[in-house]
Formats: C-alpha cells, sequence, structure tokens
C-alpha cells in the first residue's frame, strides 16, 4: 500500500519504531539538527534550567561557617555540606543519599514520566540550554545549519564552525573547572590556575580529559548519551503503568490524518510533521510512547502553534497518560505511588534518626597494640588504651576526660582536659591499674567524654589472667 | 517486507529485512553505532596483547614482581642516603646544636602523642624522664634512635620506625639530646643506668 502523504524537504529520512534515527544503516552516526520551538513549556524549561544552572555555577563561591558549602575534599576524606562536617567513619550515611534518590526518581518516573530528563538532567540543561542556543546563534535556524552541514568547506563554513567550537571550548573549560571545585575548594583552585601545571600534574590532567569529554560529549556525542548510554532511559518501561503522565499524542482525536482543507471526515493532525521537525531525538510522538522520547516537550509547544494556526484547541499532543488518552480516568493515587511514598516515609524516618545522631565529635576507645594485652607490676594488672579524639565542629573545642569505672582502679591519663582544633584528631594513651584480688573477668572499663557540644561515653575490656 | 497496522495508519515500514517475531515481540537486527564497534574491536585487540605480554610472553612484570622491583630500589635508595650521611652519634649531637632541627624535634614530641606517657616536658609519667642521666636502654644517640624506632613492646613504648621514618627520629633525639640532664621540675625518679653524656 502507497503512501498519500508527501515526504517534507527536511527529512530525507523517517522516524520508524525499528530503528534508531541517529544511527544510520552504515553504523554511521546521522546528525539531528531539531527545528526551533516557542511555547509555554520551552519557557518553563528556560527558568528552570537559569535557576540550575546559576546554582551549579554559584556553590562553589558559597561558604557556610567558614567552610566551602559543599566540598568534597577527596585526600582528606572530608565531606562539607553547608556547615555540616562529615569524615571517612561517616561514609554510611551515604547509603542514604544513594537510595534516596534511586526511590525518588523511581516514584518520580511511575508518576510523572521523564520529568527528569527534560527539565533537571545536566545533559539536557547543558545541551540545550547552553551549547544548542550558541549554534542556533552563529549556524542559524533549523534548515540553516543543515544547509551548512551539507556544504563544502568553504569560507562561510570554516568561519561559522571554528567560532562556534571556539566558544564550546570556553564554555567547556568553564564547565570542567566547576566541576573541579566541588573537589578543590575554590581559593585553592584558583592558585593552581594561575601557576603552572608541574605544580598540580594530578587535577591538570584530569581538567585535560575532563574537558575534552564534556566538549565532545556535546558537541557531537549529544542524544547518543540519552538514547544508547544513559540506564535511566531504559527502565522506564519496568516503571510505567497506563496511569503514568507522559508527553503521548491524542490518537483518538487526531486520526485518520488529513491536509488541512481536505475534504471527509478526518481528525485533527494535519501531517504538518513539526512534532518531528522539533524533536532532538529523532522520533516520531505520534507512534506512541518510546524509549528515545526524553520528556523535552517540543512536540507539544510545536503542535500547539500549529493548532493555533488551524485555529483548534491545544492539546493534541500533551502530557497524559494512556487512560486520559483513552477518555478514562488517570489515577494519581494507586497502590504502586502510595507503596513508593510509604517506602519514602520510611526512608525519611530513618535517615532523620540517622541524621540527628550524627555527632559532632568521635570518641573511641582502643586497645594499645603491644606484646601482651595486659602485664601484673607490683600486684596490679596493667591495661594499655588509648582514647581517640576526632573534634567534627567547625572551631576548635575543649573536651574532658573523665575516668568512672572500675572504680578501684587507678586512671593514668596524659591529660584529662584537651583542646581540639576543628578536624583535629588525637590518640591520648590511657593507663588502668587494677590491684590483682579485685579483678574478675568481665570488668569494663568506662570513661566519660565531654564537651560543650555534647557527651559520649567509652568502653573496652579489662583483661586479666585467668582464675 | 511491508506492513499495515492498524495502530499505525500512515506508517510503513520496509527495511528489506525480516523482523524475528516472537509471540508479537518483534526484535530487529540493526547495526550498532560505529563508534561502538571501532571501540569494541581496539578493546579486544588490547586485550589479545595484554594476554600475550603478560600470560603467555610473560614479558612483563607481574605485580609480586613490580613491587619487589621497588622495595629493592627503595632499599638502594636508602644505603645511599645512609651512606652519604651515616648515623653516628657524631651526626646526632651534630643536628642537636641546630636550632631549627630541635624546633621541628620538639613539635614532633608534642603532636606525636609522646608526652601521653612521658609528659609535655619530658619528665615522665608511664615512661620514664628523659631529663635525667638514668637510661634504661642505653643513653648513646644511636641508642636512643634505636629505642624510638622500635620501641620497647614489652614495657608499651611504641615503634615509631615505620609511622615517623628515618629523619624525623633524627629530629626527635637532635630534640633529647638538647634537653637532655636539664632535670625537669616534678620529674619521675631515676630509672635504669647512669650515664654521663
Amino acid at each position: 500500500m502507497s503512501s498519500t502523504t508527501k515526504k517534507p524537504k527536511a527529512l530525507a529520512r523517517r522516524p520508524d519504531l525499528e530503528t534508531l534515527y541517529c544511527i544510520n544503516e552504515d553504523g554511521s552516526h546521522n546528525t539531528i539538527h531539531p527545528a526551533d520551538v516557542k511555547g509555554r513549556f520551552q519557557r518553563i524549561k528556560k527558568i528552570t534550567w537559569t535557576l540550575l544552572i546559576a546554582a551549579y555555577m554559584i556553590l562553589p563561591w558559597v561558604k557556610v561557617g567558614g567552610n566551602p558549602a559543599i566540598l568534597v575534599d577527596l585526600p582528606n576524606r572530608h565531606f562539607f555540606l553547608f556547615g555540616k562536617i562529615f569524615n571517612a567513619a561517616d561514609f554510611w550515611l551515604f547509603f542514604f543519599i544513594l537510595s534516596g534518590v534511586g526511590l525518588f526518581l523511581f516514584f518520580l518516573s511511575a508518576t510523572f514520566g521523564r520529568v527528569w530528563c527534560g527539565y533537571g538532567c545536566p545533559q539536557t540543561v547543558f545541551l540545550e540550554g547552553v551549547y544548542r542556543r550558541v549554534e542556533r546563534l552563529i549556524e542559524g535556524g533549523a534548515s540553516a545549519r543543515d544547509r551548512l552541514a551539507k556544504m563544502p568547506w568553504n569560507g562561510e563554513k570554516i568561519r561559522k564552525r571554528f567560532s562556534k567550537l571556539g566558544i564550546y571550548l570556553v564554555i567547556s573549560l568553564i564547565l570542567s573547572h566547576t566541576f573541579l571545585s566541588y573537589f578543590i575548594p575554590v581559593d585553592v583552585l584558583q592558585k593552581a590556575v594561575t601557576s603552572s601545571p608541574a605544580a598540580h600534574p594530578a587535577a591538570f590532567t584530569f581538567i585535560l580529559l575532563f574537558t575534552a569529554i564534556i566538549f565532545g560529549n556535546f558537541t557531537w556525542f549529544r542524544e547518543q548519551l540519552c538514547l544508547i548510554v544513559c540506564p535511566y532511559g531504559r527502565l522506564q518501561s519496568a516503571l510505567y503503568d497506563p496511569d503514568t503522565i507522559v508527553v503521548g499524542y491524542d490518537r483518538k482525536r487526531g486520526e485518520p490524518r488529513g491536509r488541512y482543507n481536505q475534504s471527509g471526515e478526518h481528525g485533527d493532525c494535519i501531517d504538518c510533521y513539526r512534532c518531528v521537525a522539533v524533536c532532538p531525538t529523532g522520533i516520531d510522538i505520534r507512534n506512541g510512547t518510546q524509549m528515545e522520547c526524553v520528556g523535552c516537550a517540543n512536540c507539544i509547544d510545536a503542535c500547539d502553534v500549529v493548532m493555533d494556526k488551524v485555529k483548534k484547541p491545544h492539546g493534541l499532543i500533551r502530557y497524559d497518560s494512556e487512560n486520559g488518552f483513552e477518555g478514562k480516568k488517570t489515577r494519581i493515587l494507586r497502590p504502586r505511588t502510595i507503596l513508593y511514598m510509604a517506602i519514602m516515609a520510611l526512608w525519611l524516618g530513618a535517615f532523620m534518626y540517622a541524621v540527628f545522631g550524627h555527632s559532632p565529635f568521635d570518641a573511641e576507645l582502643v586497645r594499645l597494640r603491644t606484646d601482651s594485652v595486659f602485664t601484673i607490676d607490683n600486684g596490679r594488672i596493667r591495661n594499655q588504651f588509648r582514647l581517640q579524639l576526632t573534634n567534627k565542629l567547625g572551631n576548635a573545642t575543649q573536651f574532658e576526660i573523665k575516668a568512672l569505672e572500675p572504680e578501684t582502679a587507678q586512671f593514668v591519663l596524659s591529660a584529662k582536659s584537651v583542646l581540639l582544633k576543628s578536624l583535629e584528631s588525637r590518640n591520648i594513651p590511657i593507663f588502668v591499674f587494677l590491684p590483682e584480688k579485685e579483678y574478675k573477668p568481665g570488668t569494663d572499663v568506662r570513661l566519660l567524654v565531654q564537651s560543650k557540644a555534647g557527651k559520649k561515653m567509652v568502653q573496652g575490656r579489662f583483661l586479666g589472667p585467668r582464675k | 517486507m511491508t506492513e499495515k497496522n492498524i495502530d499505525r495508519p500512515n506508517q510503513l515500514v520496509d527495511h528489506g529485512e525480516e523482523a524475528h517475531s516472537f509471540d508479537g515481540i518483534q526484535e530487529y537486527d540493526n547495526k550498532l553505532p560505529n563508534w561502538w564497534l571501532w571501540t569494541f574491536y581496539l578493546a579486544c585487540l588490547f586485550s589479545v596483547g595484554y594476554w600475550i605480554h603478560y600470560h603467555v610472553l610473560q614479558t612483563g612484570l607481574s605485580s609480586m614482581e613490580a613491587y619487589q622491583l621497588e622495595m629493592k630500589e627503595a632499599k638502594k635508595a636508602a644505603e645511599k642516603r645512609e651512606a652519604k650521611n651515616p648515623l653516628t652519634d657524631a651526626l646526632l649531637l651534630k643536628l642537636s646544636k641546630d636550632p631549627k632541627i630541635v624546633a621541628e624535634g620538639k613539635t614532633l614530641f608534642l603532636k606525636n602523642g609522646c608526652v601521653g606517657c612521658h609528659k609535655a616536658d619530658a619528665g615522665g609519667m608511664i615512661g620514664p624522664n628523659l631529663t635525667d642521666e638514668y637510661w634504661l636502654h642505653g643513653g648513646k644517640p644511636t641508642q636512643i634512635y634505636h629505642t624510638i624506632f622500635n620501641g620497647v613492646p614489652l614495657k608499651g613504648m611504641p615503634a615509631q620506625g615505620k609511622l615517623l621514618g628515618r629523619s624525623r627520629i633524627q629530629k626527635l633525639v637532635a630534640y633529647l639530646e638538647s634537653i637532655r640532664n636539664t632535670h625537669v621540675k616534678g620529674g619521675k625518679a631515676p630509672q635504669g643506668k647512669k650515664e654521663e653524656g
């Protein structure tokens, strides 16, 4: 059966459900030049992206309590988060971050589809919000870009491409340095940037590689990351159900397609192909929900513009669920979403408990490693311990050590009061002498460490000869 | 093969190839992206070369061999350093006359936890008094060096050698030589043999 529709000039090849549009039949890359689109969701996206990019660029410069707001200090194994300091012993809390992000993304996907992809994902934010806008500025609209790509390397092409790539390089350098400033404080990074690469070989190599990756990704790799590499997109089929809100085409309203002034009964879709022309991943949303659709809502805005022109209502392509497109009601609250919310409530409770239980200082009693676990000295049993004290507060703090048990023992502490700087750690040797006749198996050594920020009890087993 | 599908009225499917269909679930055999294929081929080539180099011809160093080689070279470098500056009483005494080295040694003494047993003024509490003329394990500078390096495990003095290294222990000894025989007030009673020095 032959097709009655004319092939649009800009698209020599049409999207289908059997291939990825970005890969040609010979395996080479098919560059997609999405058309420009204006509309409600483009405006919402631009505002969101501006806020996200501003936060990303400004946060490294913000200090809370004298320390950077967000910093992962890998060599010293410290994590600074808005005034709170975590050290390596707190790393188990990271489990909550990973599981929380995972749970939340699952809930968000099951309920609202791929809103993360279209509005929050750095790939979209930087590609559509920064790099493609520069491209549009220099190379023009979709048909101009397509024409430039097919041109031989004449003066115009060399000029446009090189100026675009030059700006891309500068942007990529800014992005990679900003990324690094979440691991190296900005003032240290500033000094590193203004000094010789030989003084900071690791950071310099990282910047070289990372800038190259960012540059290559946003210049050429682009949608292939979403379509071929990212696992999140491929999870969607496991997370959706007929009540999940997705970007979709109202088949009931649009079919059968017909030209604008075609006689006879036909649907609202006039087969203008705008929805396909604006798609950055190269699909036809009228074929249904697909893995490639990143929920950017370009097709929604494009179709609404056309619907205005043919004086039909908006929403031929819109956010709705599969049930909604069939005319049934969408249930936001359903067993799946309720279960997700219940699990997230549990997670929140456990996380709050863990975070509020986070102590501002670490105190551990550890046995000193010598040849014997106890020695007998003039009728007294001696045990040697070490109190490991770490100050995790942002300022210097005084710690008082008090011996509690055994009460009949003599404690020899090198210092009963210790002043520790922020993040300073010290080992304080503690010797406990217990008269032999007072000793019985199961005796514990207990000490109390007190400070302005709270107190902690430490304990260890006192060991002696078999009786 | 072209298919007409009621759900996709204007959609033509024509690839000239059969789709494998399993109960309606279709699987196609499209080309992988060229960059994917080529990185895969290169990885295969690399792995063959790696296998031949390390496991077949064994022209490469195994992890154990690489480690042993590095340890040998480190030992040679240490011996060269030792030969240039042999550890003698004279050297340690010379270091103790250098105020910068003595200051660094004092910082090490205070920060390293020596004060836990020997007190901040080195008068001794659990550990012996370091400011008198009585020495339990030898009072010559090289003997003091070895006491710090190897520790006295039976008595509870930890071995600092692996922790601090050669140059830091030399600085400590320099500091101790500078406070030797200063008899701080409230120091522990004498232990060991008397040695003038």
